[in-house]
């Protein structure tokens, strides 16, 4: 469904108007059609399921009480990773809101060694397995850790 | 894919034109807060009572809360505070400042208006973090828009003339993204009356990590406003735009 900026200062000719809406289809908000199509190639129909869900419905207070909202600015970096970044074939990372409102995306390399990454509001978290490596970088470097991890 | 965004900006932009098209126009901000919605239209209200005395629920205000959380209601104001010139709505992910219906006052007052806006909505502290910056412009026409856009739409090869019709596109100016809709099927009330023509609708947005409200959320706001009039000016046929008395700085 269309996410619009709310005003009711005009209506359309009944010829115009959108029908009922179907419950088979979701149009995505505007600009959004690319990253839906996105999270569907890299992260499955389950991980696209996942991300609607922690996008709408987990408000503040989730879970235990202390959860956050997803973070508006992690989901941006957490797009930007997943533009450049690759998966060993056949896998499909898992994703997890996290307390703070970050989005945890982990899978395993192609040596089956896990990758862990928590975009958060402030940047990215990242665990290797392989080597005991971890660190974290800025919003700005998203691209350069996509190309890292996915050599990883 | 074609050029993101292929409308040609104007050398000189007019001030205003008469008369003025514009029915309605709205600054959004969506965040997210920590604040329940029982807390936050209490926590704003204390700090804009004096200018924006009156209250009003909207309609889903009376919907619960559980059936709010369809992801169609996600940013939808819930209450609208009411000022003689403007309208503030809130809603628990949103905040918008609208200006009267048919009664634009100008930018340079809007931007005051947004500043102190701004500075209101820091005091009271319930905004965690920006999600959206955005404004949206909608202007009416009497008359079919489409001949007088630098927009055409063919069907089998053919111009599409004198249907009912609406366009809907998305372009990209980055950082920017803008929503614009076109449509010769609308009914606008103007001065109570409903009349019907075409609008032109243009919602122009900043991203999470393209703004930060309070250290660059005017200057934003800004730079949006000149994209919608560039892009508004840009579409019109330059005839056209003779016929609607341009007044150039």
């Amino acid at each position: 469904m269309m996410t619009l900026l709310s005003s009711d200062c005009y209506h359309l000719h009944e010829g115009l108007s959108d029908e009922v809406p179907s419950s088979e289809v979701h149009r995505p908000a505007p600009n959004e059609a690319a990253q839906e199509e996105l999270f569907l190639q890299k992260l499955g129909a389950r991980g696209w399921g996942r991300i609607h869900q922690f996008r709408n419905y987990y408000g503040p207070g989730w879970g235990e009480g202390q959860g956050r909202s997803l973070s508006p600015r992690a989901m941006a970096a957490f797009c930007q990773f997943l533009e450049t970044a690759t998966f060993p074939s056949g896998c499909l990372p898992s994703v997890f809101l996290t307390d703070r409102g970050g989005l945890e995306l982990c899978w395993e390399n192609a040596d089956g060694k896990a990758v862990q990454v928590e975009f958060t509001s402030e940047g990215a978290e990242y665990y290797l397995e392989e080597g005991e490596i971890e660190s974290m970088v800025s919003h700005a470097k998203m691209k350069a850790l996509a190309e890292q991890l996915s050599a990883a | 894919m074609s050029d993101p965004f292929p409308i040609p900006v104007p050398a000189r932009l007019p001030d205003s034109i008469s008369p003025c098209p514009i029915v309605e126009a709205i600054f959004e901000l969506r965040f997210t807060t920590t604040e329940t919605w029982a807390t936050l239209p209490g926590l704003l209200y204390a700090l804009i009572r004096d200018k924006y005395r009156d209250q009003r629920r909207l309609p889903l205000d009376h919907v619960p809360e559980e059936l709010r959380k369809d992801s169609a209601f996600t940013h939808m104001p819930l209450l609208q505070f009411l000022s003689p010139d403007f309208l503030i709505q809130l809603g628990p992910r949103v905040i918008s400042l609208v200006t009267k219906s048919n009664a634009y006052p100008g930018w340079p007052r809007i931007k005051q208006e947004l500043e102190w806006l701004l500075g209101e909505i820091k005091k009271a502290g319930f905004l965690d973090e920006g999600e959206r910056l955005g404004i949206r412009y909608i202007d009416f026409f009497a008359e079919d828009i489409f001949p007088n856009l630098l927009l055409n739409v063919h069907l089998c090869g053919q111009p599409l003339k004198g249907s009912e019709c609406q366009v809907a596109t998305v372009l990209r100016r980055p950082p920017l993204a803008m929503r614009l809709i076109a449509s010769n099927g609308a009914v606008v009330k103007v001065d109570g009356v409903p009349k019907s023509g075409s609008i032109l609708d243009v919602d122009a947005w900043f991203g999470a990590l393209d703004f930060d409200v309070f250290e660059n959320g005017v200057k934003r706001f800004d730079d949006a406003h000149l994209a919608v009039k560039q892009l508004f000016f840009g579409l019109l046929r330059e005839e056209y735009l003779a016929t609607l008395n341009p007044q150039y700085p």
